[in-house]
């Protein structure tokens, strides 16, 4: 199909006039001014079996094709490194085989994993599982010990309020000895 | 064992074949023998020479991986009350135990499935040993997950089982 059509191309390339000169075709400038060279395809030759071609009104496609083009560009520019690397780790590397963990040795926590690709990413980025499941056992902890406060804080305020000998739950009053009852001692003054 | 069955184990096994008579080798020129050699040219022995080339690419450096061993840790049941932390140990291992039963339930299955597929229109009664099990382990399966919910902890395992134990002292005091 492809083939057909740059055959065609080329037998129009061969057989159209050339327009060299301006002023062919009776002297006469054409509209788009004297400087303008024109490509040599510019005049359809009528040969026989040869289809015209013809300028189809349509709507434009050119912000389709941009994006799709720019999007096949973003996707293949780190997606073809990426390809390759991950052949070339799958075909020269290849992934881990199976065995009993020896006496007495402790593997490290990325030899747990069979792809060599997991098992980099386990090295060089994540924790360990072991560490993940103490960082999770402290959360808890200081969660625990915070809810064990708080309930001995609600319990000391409900003792407080109810015996009144602890020191919230209370203002200092003066002395009842620096009252003055003196304006009292006489009723009818 | 998610990698791979133990194949060789007896549950697995052809029984032999009461008529033993050996087949005549198809001749070359035989339509599926044509498509077998080609086949075999074009597709099985180009693929086998690059899978060759491959693995002595891989032997060159191997490593190994190895699967986790888990230390058993305290039970829920051992837990005191408030220890969080032992709570947490406890549903841990339960979910880890989980697991592992679903494994088992799903061996058990392929075992009666290969025993079916093998035996054929007479599986009914051949396979009665591989069913009974299968039912077996399915029931004590059902008894202790089914039915927890998607949110199903050992807390709540251990509710089911408490539930399970007065309905069943229930039934006998009926009795």
């Amino acid at each position: 199909m492809a083939g057909m059509s740059l055959l065609l191309r080329a037998a129009a390339a061969l057989g159209s006039r050339r327009v060299l000169s301006r002023t062919a075709g009776g002297g006469r400038v054409s509209l788009l001014g004297r400087n303008v060279v024109f490509p040599s395809t510019i005049a359809p030759v009528r040969h026989g079996s040869h289809e015209r071609r013809l300028f189809y009104i349509k709507a434009t496609d050119f912000y389709d094709k941009r994006f799709l083009s720019l999007l096949r560009y973003y996707i293949l520019l780190p997606g073809i490194p990426l390809a390759v690397l991950i052949a070339y780790v799958n075909i020269f590397i290849g992934e881990a085989e199976l065995a009993e963990i020896p006496e007495g040795y402790v593997p490290e926590h990325w030899e747990y994993y069979k792809h060599p690709i997991t098992r980099w990413i386990a090295r060089n980025f994540f924790d360990s599982p072991e560490k993940e499941y103490e960082k999770m056992l402290a959360i808890i902890d200081a969660e625990a010990i915070k809810a064990d406060l708080r309930l001995k804080e609600l319990e000391a305020r409900r003792l407080m309020r109810e015996r009144g000998d602890g020191p919230w739950y209370h203002y200092e009053t003066p002395d009842k000895n620096l009252i003055d009852y003196s304006h009292k001692a006489e009723p009818d003054h | 064992m998610p990698e791979g069955l133990d194949r060789d184990h007896e549950a697995y096994k052809e029984p032999p074949k009461r008529t033993p008579a050996p087949e005549e080798p198809l001749s070359p020129f035989h339509p599926l023998a044509i498509l077998g050699n080609v086949l075999h040219y074009t597709v099985d022995a180009p693929v086998t020479v690059f899978r060759d080339w491959m693995e002595r690419q891989r032997g060159k450096h191997k490593f190994y991986y190895y699967h986790r061993n888990y230390r058993r840790v305290p039970d829920l049941t051992e837990c005191l009350e408030g220890d969080y932390l032992c709570m947490y140990e406890a549903e841990a291992q339960w979910k880890r135990d989980m697991k592992v039963d679903y494994e088992i339930v799903k061996i058990i299955k392929e075992r009666a499935e290969a025993c079916q597929v093998r035996e054929g229109p007479s599986h009914r009664q051949n396979c009665a040993k591989e069913m009974e099990q299968f039912a077996e382990v399915s029931k004590a399966f059902a008894d202790r997950y089914a039915d927890l919910g998607a949110f199903g902890s050992a807390r709540k395992c251990l509710m089911k089982q408490k539930h399970r134990m007065i309905a069943e002292r229930k039934a006998e005091a009926k009795q």
